[in-house]
């Protein structure tokens, strides 16, 4: 096949060659790279388009590297779940754009070439990642956007920048080398890599090694999405990147986690070999103290950033607790809230980015008052705070709504109780940040002469916002978008 | 008191790992999952329609030539990680002199790696050129070359030890490995019709050939390069 | 189960050296030692892969005259190359980290570090 499959292999590849080719073309130039970068998610994000729209139309389809049949060569599948691509483009593009002045500022700039090879592989490892329909495949590409993420935590040099990436290192490298142990089982109860293949193999297999396999690669991504009690690399880390990184983190890296955690759903349902109902309940439970203890910590962060970062996990108990209810509605919501909270953490990062770059303040305390001087950019930051909250039409409301129906609908109701007493806990916080940012009287009268964001950055803040508004309006379009995948995943368990 | 604790964790973690791995099919059996069900395949045909005697090349260069294209992005990664980690850029430190408190590399080393250089160049060159008929492939050859320029920088000056990696084209040969990936998979696409497809039919066979040379070689040189920035990169400025 | 373990011994060793790689983690303070028990936990999970490619009485799976099966998987030796590169990436990144650290804080021992904070 000749036309559009192929295409799957180029949307890997285009950004993987635009990267690596990065350091060459920014050489002494830094703003070619960032030109270049720009340019080379422009083509991804145009084929990534394609794609998304192939898929809604006639469902999921594959393609297989070097013209071999699965599973001899690599698959790569293309079904709902990969539509991620498209909010990775879009954020991806956006950060970069942002990154063209904020990168010169914060970053020496011999090292602005390598930043922009380093986000170009990111975002290619996470692409990759969501189009592989190979568990090998995965596990390098998930490799790829691990260690570009390490090193972007870092690239800022300093100090705290480079304790928190080397924590961020070692439990990602551990978690990287429980997910390929339990590849490694699975290859030995199988004989295969490819995901529908193993499928198809697994029933019958020994319960010990099952178990400890699915076991092992749950605690791998859970590491990887920071759910509690595998968070506590994150704060750090997210908090001191450079802020376009923090959003890329925030909003797509975690998120990966939640995508690995499908993808061996889709096995573990669709095999019908293990009974997951055990490891469910304890996603429901890590999930809801992970939402409950992530908006606690939040309330007593000074810091914005360190505030958004455990947001960050508050707002991943959510989906991982919807994961684990199983049922229809708690997936869709889910897997709806992996993009929706992409954009609104986006915005919020980049916000807090260009306060930071304009006022050089990183705390509420000494932000006080800011809304009068930068109104576009808080104003943008309000809107992603109301997303978040969940309040409707914003992006925040419709997929939380679906996560409380799904635990109803999975006869936990329980679970929407934690659901609304988290979304207390971040109307507080938020609250808190809108207050200090329009109502307290600055504490420094200085805050109130910076101008407003540069262009390059109010542009991708503004995207953002708007975004956060028209998936809020526009929020049944995701949903159904999603729900024949959901509908596949859960099938097997019968029903919904 | 907390060793004893690590020491709980570790039995805990140990039990139920010792339990899967005592439940998967018997070590060496032939009848094994893993060896009934794909690699026979690789196997038998490999040589044929994969254009390598070393069914290992074959597979990592052909069957799942795309996992090495995402190897060789990895180790790339890595060295951009390295560089943006410890580059510093025009405030940077002068070329260092050795520290006073290194140990001065001694003569027998020096005649050693003098004498043995050639002989290893060779050898890295041969490494990846006949990794598809022996042991062997681009990134082991690559390595050796790498391991090479290492030696040399030990022993060498400053200066000299500079001029062993070529400046100017320093950055493209990095990137060597991915690029050539790309290179040969478009190449393939338009050939044969997939990307990183190689041509399978008897006539084409030297095509596959040369394509598969071009993939070991790129591989080789973009590790070699790779391991020596790292190397370089990490030891410099002190 | 100590039976079906003793038939793999070559899995169970694998586990022997994660744990041992585990335990050197959690216990080193010194952060290169900590790396190292990290690598030595990737080194057990590469001998479980690739021992699970052998075949009793198998050559290597490299094709030529006089060579006759059976042969060895080449599938988890493909893989574990890949591995392999994976593991000195993230060595390198992590050394490079703890270069820097070095410099900015004059020690590289976990509890010094805590304490400085």
């Amino acid at each position: 096949m000749t036309d559009w499959p192929p295409l799957l292999a180029l949307v890997i590849a285009v950004p993987l060659t635009g990267a690596v080719l990065t350091p060459a073309i920014g050489r002494g130039r830094p703003q070619w790279a960032s030109s270049w970068a720009l340019l080379t998610m422009a083509v991804t994000s145009v084929m990534a388009l394609l794609l998304i729209v192939r898929v809604a139309e006639d469902g999921p389809f594959s393609y297989v590297v070097g013209g071999w049949d699965a599973p001899y060569g690599i698959e790569l599948r293309f079904d709902e779940f990969g539509a991620s691509v498209g909010v990775i483009c879009l954020i991806g593009s956006l950060a970069i754009m942002f990154s063209r002045r904020y990168a010169t500022h914060a970053i020496a700039e011999a090292r602005i070439p390598y930043y922009y090879a380093l986000l170009l592989l990111n975002l290619t490892g996470m692409i990759g990642f969501s189009v592989t329909g190979d568990l090998f495949n995965l596990f390098v590409f998930m490799e790829i956007l691990s260690l570009s993420g390490y090193a972007l935590v870092a690239v800022s040099g300093e100090k705290i920048a480079e304790m928190a990436a080397f924590k961020y290192l070692v439990m990602g490298a551990i978690s990287s080398l429980v997910v390929l142990f339990a590849i490694g089982l699975l290859y030995a109860l199988t004989g295969s890599l490819n995901m529908t293949d193993i499928t198809l193999r697994l029933a019958g297999a020994p319960a010990a090694p099952l178990a400890v396999a699915f076991g092992a690669m749950t605690l791998g991504f859970m590491v990887k999405a920071a759910a509690f009690p595998l968070h506590i690399w994150l704060p750090d880390a997210h908090a001191i990147a450079p802020s376009p990184v923090s959003a890329i983190l925030s909003g797509l890296v975690v998120k990966i986690g939640i995508l690995g955690m499908l993808r061996m759903y889709q096995i573990a349902y669709g095999s019908q070999a293990i009974d997951m109902t055990g490891l469910n309940s304890v996603l429901m439970w890590l999930g809801a103290l992970s939402i409950v203890m992530g908006a606690f910590f939040a309330i007593f962060q000074d810091d914005i950033k360190m505030m958004l970062a455990y947001s960050t996990i508050s707002n991943i108990g959510y989906i991982v607790m919807g994961l684990g209810l199983a049922s229809t509605y708690g997936v869709i919501g889910a897997s709806v809230h992996v993009f929706n909270h992409a954009i609104i953490k986006a915005t919020l990062f980049l916000g807090a980015g260009a306060i930071i770059f304009q006022t050089g303040k990183r705390t509420l305390s000494e932000l006080a008052g800011v809304g009068r001087a930068m109104p576009l950019t808080v104003g943008a930051i309000a809107v992603g705070a109301v997303s978040i909250v969940g309040m409707p039409p914003t992006a925040g409301f419709l997929c939380k709504w679906y996560i409380a129906l799904g635990a109803i609908q999975a006869g936990h109701p329980v679970f929407a109780f934690a659901l609304v007493f988290g979304a207390l806990f971040i109307f507080i916080y938020y609250i808190r940040m809108v207050n200090a940012f329009y109502f307290r009287q600055p504490e420094d009268p200085a805050i109130l002469e910076v101008g407003e964001a540069p262009l390059s950055m109010l542009v991708p803040i503004l995207v953002l916002a708007s975004l956060c508004l028209v998936m809020g309006l526009l929020g049944r379009i995701p949903l159904s978008f999603i729900e024949p995948a959901a509908l596949r995943l859960l099938a097997p368990l019968g029903g919904g | 008191m907390r060793r004893a604790l690590v020491i709980l964790l570790l039995v805990a973690v140990s039990l139920p790992l010792l339990l899967a791995v005592s439940q998967l099919p018997p070590h060496g059996d032939p009848d094994n999952p893993p060896h009934v069900h794909i690699a026979p395949r690789y196997l038998e045909s490999g040589p044929e329609e994969a254009g390598a005697e070393n069914v290992v090349t074959a597979v990592i260069l052909n069957y799942r030539g795309f996992d090495t294209q995402g190897e060789v992005t990895v180790i790339f990664t890595a060295m951009a990680a390295v560089v943006a980690v410890l580059v510093m850029g025009s405030t940077g430190t002068a070329p260092a002199e050795r520290s006073a408190a290194a140990v001065p590399v001694s003569v027998i080393v020096r005649f050693i790696v003098r004498v043995l250089a050639p002989f290893i160049a060779v050898f890295s060159v041969y490494v990846v050129l006949n990794g598809h008929v022996t042991p062997g492939g681009g990134f082991q050859g690559g390595t050796i070359a790498g391991a090479l320029v290492i030696a040399l920088t030990l022993i060498l000056s400053e200066q000299d030890a500079r001029a062993l990696l070529p400046r100017r084209p320093e950055r493209l040969l990095q990137a060597a490995a991915p690029i050539t990936f790309f290179v040969v998979g478009i190449a393939g696409l338009v050939i044969a019709g997939d990307y990183l497809a190689y041509p399978r039919t008897e006539a084409l066979r030297w095509l596959t050939t040369i394509m598969l040379t071009v993939v070991e070689l790129g591989i080789g040189v973009g590790g070699a390069m790779v391991i020596a920035t790292i190397f370089r990169t990490m030891g410099a400025d002190r | 189960m100590i039976a079906a373990l003793w038939q793999n011994l070559d899995y169970a060793a694998s586990v022997a050296l994660f744990c041992i790689g585990l335990y050197a983690i959690i216990t080193k303070e010194n952060l290169i030692k900590k790396f190292m028990g990290l690598n030595i936990m990737e080194t057990a999970v590469f001998a479980f892969i690739v021992a699970l490619g052998v075949v009793d009485g198998g050559e290597a799976p490299i094709m030529g005259p006089g060579v006759e099966a059976p042969f060895i998987n080449p599938l988890p030796q493909a893989l574990i190359l890949t591995g392999i590169v994976v593991a000195v990436s993230t060595t390198a990144l992590a050394l490079s980290l703890v270069i820097r650290i070095w410099r900015q804080c004059g020690t590289i021992e976990a509890d010094e570090l805590r304490e400085a904070e």
